[in-house]
């Protein structure tokens, strides 16, 4: 009972980083309607920034607000440099350049901070919490982890539904043109989304560096989960990536815990292959596979 | 008013329009007929900035339109109704009308014209929390054409807003047609190739051919001309 409940706990902090890295997938994939491959390597890039802020004897909290702004200037830079111009010819070009992204932007931070792991800070206590006269395999950092990415998700429903931006975002997704014939500024747009995205997977980043084995390749298995966790939710929606994630999370958690570690990567693959073959579109897909 | 000057557009090697001159009033409906590939798509993708102009001019009020993008002549008060609506299916009815009142208006004065479209189209507001996808032939051209009007514009641009529709329904956006013009000094430009609901409201009529205007006329001659008819518009 012990094994399980913990298996379970680690699989739901787990899950919830993974849901952060689809939560940044998804707005990529919702502005622009191609699959970042270097959302991870953002995040650790940025990570990195937070890193090297620590170092130098800044707080936790003034590096962890500076790393996701540095995400937001990233992801915009990132649309505006390397996507804006392949835009209109072929949509796998923009996804190749995003599998370059991330050998280059780790190849980046391997030059600079070395490419031996490390330990990173997390934000709270990774004692796990007392219930009871037993401890559980869940800190108050899982429980930071958790909270901070029920409120990533929250935000981006809240703006993508109710704010005036958010609907210019969805106008610009959905019908380019017809978003341009109403005023909206199309580009922008799309900027914006990369933007968020990057925001997204710096906080991804910060979440994952502590229970990780922290360096510049420390975001690729994460990635993989993430990837997995956005597909499984059907690459659009939030409370997809947010339930994939979880999924994703307990799955991988619970094939280490009574199978194995080494096996978590197959069991991922696994859980992914089972789900696309009952439901291609995803759990949250809708069958009509538009961008929502 | 809407005054154009040798406007030329080429695709490649097309020459979809070549030194098309024309006047659209305000408070009138200027329609433009011909016959497919004309150049009618053309020219109001010209005026609103989607295609770019290899010469000629084309002003609104005395303002240059030409070399603007579109999201800036939206902002001079030109609406354009694509062909095929350009209704966003997957917005509610109400996105879609906030989208068109987001640019021109004021937070503050956007609800009240939402509202006043639903005033003009009843059946949009018993929709608009549904998504456009649901919505049937004649209330998406009522959601298109509410979309283009709610801020209140200077030059309304329709392509072919009859297509695909039933005949009272076509009566029906002509009537409302010649009311927005006549009543809020509107100048609308109206591509159709239902040549009959065109002339009914239009005060003046131009034919494209082949990327030149053949015929600027009055409607009721355009309409009287059998050969004109037969050359151009085929009927
Ligand atoms: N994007 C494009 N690239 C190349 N040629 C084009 C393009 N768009 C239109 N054309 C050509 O330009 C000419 C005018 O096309 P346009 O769409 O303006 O005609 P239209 O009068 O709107 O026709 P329809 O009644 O079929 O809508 C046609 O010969 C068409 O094939
Ligand atoms: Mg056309």
């Amino acid at each position: 009972m012990g094994l399980f409940l913990n298996t379970v706990l680690n699989g739901v902090s787990e899950g919830m980083v993974f849901a952060a890295i689809a939560l940044g997938l998804v707005l990529v994939n919702r502005a622009t309607g191609i699959v970042n491959f270097s959302q991870g390597a953002m995040g650790m890039m940025t990570t990195f920034v937070a890193y090297s802020l620590l170092s130098g004897g800044i707080g936790y909290w003034p590096a962890f607000v500076v790393a996701l702004a540095a995400g937001f200037f990233l992801g915009a830079a990132v649309e505006l440099i390397f996507i804006r111009p392949l835009q209109g010819k072929s949509p796998l070009n923009p996804v190749i350049v995003t599998i370059g992204l991330l050998v280059v932007l780790e190849g980046i931070a391997g030059s600079i901070w070395g490419v031996t792991s490390r330990g990173f800070p997390p934000a709270f206590s990774q004692r796990g919490l007392r219930i009871g006269s037993t401890r559980v395999a869940f800190s108050t950092f899982d429980l930071f982890i958790v909270a901070a990415v029920i409120v990533l998700m929250a935000v981006m429903i809240a703006v993508f539904r109710w704010t005036d931006v958010g609907l210019r975002m969805r106008g610009a997704a959905f019908s380019p043109e017809v978003a341009r014939l109403l005023g909206v500024r199309v580009g922008r747009m799309f900027t914006l989304g990369w933007a968020l995205a990057a925001t997204a997977g710096a906080l991804a980043g910060l979440l994952a560096a502590p229970i990780s084995s922290f360096g510049p390749y420390y975001m690729d298995l994460n990635l993989v989960y993430g990837f997995t966790a956005a597909v499984l939710g059907g690459l659009l929606s939030p409370v997809g990536a947010l339930v994939g994630g979880l999924v994703t999370g307990l799955c991988i958690s619970l094939v280490g815990g009574y199978l194995g570690g080494n096996l978590e990567p197959l069991g991922a693959l696994a859980l992914l292959l089972a789900v696309l073959m009952a439901r291609p579109q995803g759990l949250f897909g809708s069958a009509k596979a538009r961008r929502i | 008013m809407l005054q154009v000057d040798g406007l030329s557009v080429r695709y490649g090697a097309v020459e979809a329009l070549q030194g098309v001159s024309f006047q659209a009033r305000d408070g009138e409906v200027t329609a433009v007929l011909g016959a497919n590939g004309a150049g009618k798509t053309t020219l109001l993708r010209a005026l609103s900035g989607l295609v770019r102009c290899r010469a000629g001019s084309a002003t609104l009020d005395g303002t240059g339109l030409i070399g603007r993008q579109p999201e800036a002549i939206v902002r001079m008060g030109v609406a354009h109704v694509p062909e095929g609506r350009g209704v966003i299916p997957e917005l509610t009815v109400e996105e879609n009308l906030r989208l068109g009142a987001l640019v021109r208006l004021r937070r503050s004065e956007r609800r009240d014209a939402i509202d006043g479209i639903y005033d003009v189209f009843a059946p949009l507001r018993a929709r608009r929390r549904r998504p456009a996808s649901s919505l049937s032939g004649g209330e998406r051209q009522m959601l298109a054409i509410g979309r283009a009007i709610v801020a209140k514009p200077t030059l309304l641009l329709l392509d072919e807003p009859s297509l695909g529709l039933a005949p009272t329904v076509v009566a029906h956006t002509m009537e409302l047609l010649r009311t927005l013009s006549g009543r809020d000094g509107l100048s609308i430009v109206l591509v159709e190739q239902n040549v009959r609901s065109a002339l009914s409201v239009a005060s003046w009529a131009l034919v494209l051919n082949l990327g030149r205007i053949v015929v600027a006329d009055r409607p009721e001659r355009v309409n009287e001309d059998a050969d004109l008819r037969r050359h151009f518009l085929g009927f």
